[in-house]
């Protein structure tokens, strides 16, 4: 028997954009009515990777990474200027109406739900755009309001809304006509702890029940950690890295580390000796040790007067994230890694 | 035809939004009927004056140019109601590179972005004009027959085709151009060009308004077809004029598309 079809196909995929530039003041402003100075950005290097049906990817980058203009190649709203994406069988170009009603974009800093009018309204619009029978509008909109617990906000207008009721309402209307594949970039960017909890479980349900492909982008490391099963690093419109977070977390901070608390005050030269110290305060020492010296490290630890609560971890997302993120260090990325 | 259906039902749906939202702001619903109705009275006062101090116009008579102004008032209302609101809402999306969502509507694109925004208010133009067109007919005691209804609706098909592409062509630059709102005042502005009979008009200037910016196919057209005074060769210069710029828009709105390059967020 085949294997299925990927749900999404990238072969090379760039784009390029034509940027025009200019230094700061008048006379500047004014020579550029006449003789305009443009760059050749790109903006995505012939990106190449499957996603199979069903599969929650996240994209990583840094800001202008690629990441956003990829999505948007995939959702058909750029057109690339080299290689091939197909997303459900189709070219996502073409913008073909069978296309556009498998999938679904949701951007958290853009809206599609009408500012002036309650939600409700937006809602019905899409109902009629993608040809939802009624009854599986009234069930798909039943289900949503109580999964994202949505009910008093679903009649007021959309302008009076929190951004989180907002968001949620987007999704709502994003989600409305039973897309296959979900692109969502940024989904919970501005929201508070709570909110960005309910999208990500919300978003993960909605992959549960129906299967949907979902790929995120989001600079905040929770959503991708708690939704994505696999993540794809992209930098400078490259794709570095294919694969788990573990393995992009080893990749980047091979070091393992290794916390306890104990009664310690005095120095610590022999257990400097492991690996390098990053915490130590009355009550608790913390080193990151190569993998193969963990043993020996907590041999050590343990020996410590009061020796409890020992841990061994990876390290923090945020500070795997700070030195993915920055752009004045190597990634240590340079080859990509199978996923 | 289920093409056909589908289109007719969103063009549907996307006025309702556009009424709904009209009528949430108690305020500005009314203020905007009241300057519907005075744009409507407004598009005839030209009229008025310039029939007070010269018996006829370019060769048309008083009440034939009433005729004239009521076709006039359906399109100048056409264009405030209908065009005008969706070419600032889509110039706005493609400046702030927000017509994403638009473009991911599985209908076609141009028709979803022509029919983004509409003035109810501004359609009581057109009815001031349908209103003008049956009074200077009857007082004209025109019986038009079979041939004079088609042309009418030909001519008015031609000029409604027009006006339509030359907003389309607009947009279609604004994607290449993002500041440009003034062409759609431009256009608003001359469409008042509109309300004097083509053959007011000589030379190049008379070229321009029957084959580059047919004016003439949008108002003396249907009023000369009403008249019986329309030749098979004006009108099928007038068809030509509109399959030829609605070609043109479509390209140019394919290609607007095309370099869409949104917005980063």
């Amino acid at each position: 028997m085949s294997a299925p079809e990927p749900a999404i196909v990238l072969d090379g995929l760039s784009k390029r954009f034509r940027v025009n530039q200019r230094d700061p003041g008048l006379r500047s402003a004014i020579a550029a009515l006449f003789r305009r100075e443009y760059v050749e950005v790109d903006a995505v290097r012939e990106l190449s990777f499957c996603i199979d049906a069903g599969e929650r990817v996240g994209f990583l980058g840094p800001n202008g990474a690629g990441k956003t203009t990829t999505l948007k190649m995939l959702a058909g709203l750029l057109h690339p200027t080299g290689g091939r994406a197909q997303v459900l069988g189709h070219v996502p170009a073409r913008r073909e109406p069978e296309f556009l009603r498998r999938v679904a974009l949701v951007m958290g800093q853009k809206r599609q739900l009408s500012w002036d009018l309650p939600a409700l309204d937006t809602f019905e619009l899409n109902r009629v755009v993608y040809e939802v029978e009624r009854g599986t509008y009234d069930a798909r909109l039943a289900e949503m309001r109580e999964l994202l617990d949505i009910d008093a906000v679903v009649r007021k207008p959309v302008r009076t809304l929190s951004l989180g009721e907002r968001m949620k309402c987007e999704l709502v209307a994003a989600l409305l006509h039973g897309p296959e594949v979900l692109f969502l970039d940024e989904p919970t960017i501005g929201m508070d702890v709570a909110m960005q909890l309910a999208m990500r479980e919300f978003v993960r349900e909605y992959n549960r029940r129906h299967g949907a492909t979902i790929v995120l982008t989001s600079h905040y490391m929770e959503d991708v950690a708690a939704l994505c099963d696999r993540i794809l690093v992209i930098d400078e419109g490259r794709l570095r890295f294919d694969g788990s977070i573990d393995a992009l977390v080893r990749r980047i901070r091979p070091l393992r580390r290794v916390s306890v608390r104990a009664a310690v005050s005095e120095a610590l030269d022999v257990l400097d000796a492991l690996g390098e110290r990053v915490e130590a305060q009355v009550g608790s020492v913390a080193y990151d040790v190569h993998p193969d010296r963990v043993p020996e490290a907590v041999a050590a630890l343990l020996a410590l007067p009061g020796a409890r609560d020992l841990r061994v971890r990876d390290a923090p997302l945020e500070e795997v994230m700070r030195e993915l993120f920055s752009r004045n260090e190597r990634l240590g990325l340079d080859e990509e890694e199978g996923g | 035809m289920p093409e056909l259906g589908r289109n007719l039902r969103y063009v549907a749906a996307a006025l309702r939004v556009s009424v709904l939202a009209a009528l949430e702001y108690r305020v500005g619903f009314w203020t905007e009927a009241v300057l519907g109705v005075i744009w409507s009275l407004a598009g005839a006062a030209p009229l008025v004056v310039a029939l007070e101090h010269r018996p006829d116009i370019a060769g048309w008579t008083p009440w034939e140019v009433v005729l004239l102004s009521g076709f006039y008032l359906i399109f100048a209302g056409a264009f405030g109601a209908l065009i005008e609101p969706p070419l600032f809402e889509t110039m706005n999306h493609i400046r702030r590179g927000t017509l994403d969502y638009v473009l991911l509507r599985p209908v076609d694109s141009l028709l979803a972005c022509m029919v983004s925004a509409f003035q109810p208010w501004r359609s009581l133009e057109m009815l001031a004009g349908a209103a003008l067109v049956v009074v200077a007919a009857l007082r004209l005691e025109l019986r038009p027959g079979p041939e004079q209804l088609a042309m009418l609706a030909g001519a008015l098909a031609c000029g409604f085709t027009a006006l339509y592409a030359l907003g389309v062509l607009a947009l279609s630059l604004s994607f290449r151009a993002m500041q440009l709102q003034n062409l759609a005042f431009l256009m608003e502005s001359s469409i008042e060009l509109a309300r004097w009979p083509i053959s007011v008009f000589r030379g190049p200037l008379k070229a321009v308004f029957t084959f580059v910016i047919p004016f003439a196919v949008m108002t003396s057209y249907p009023a000369q077809a009403l008249l019986g005074r329309l030749d098979l060769g004006a009108a099928v210069g007038a068809l030509v004029t509109a399959a030829a710029l609605a070609g043109l828009a479509r390209v140019g709105w394919a290609r607007g598309v095309k370099n869409y390059t949104s917005a980063s967020s």
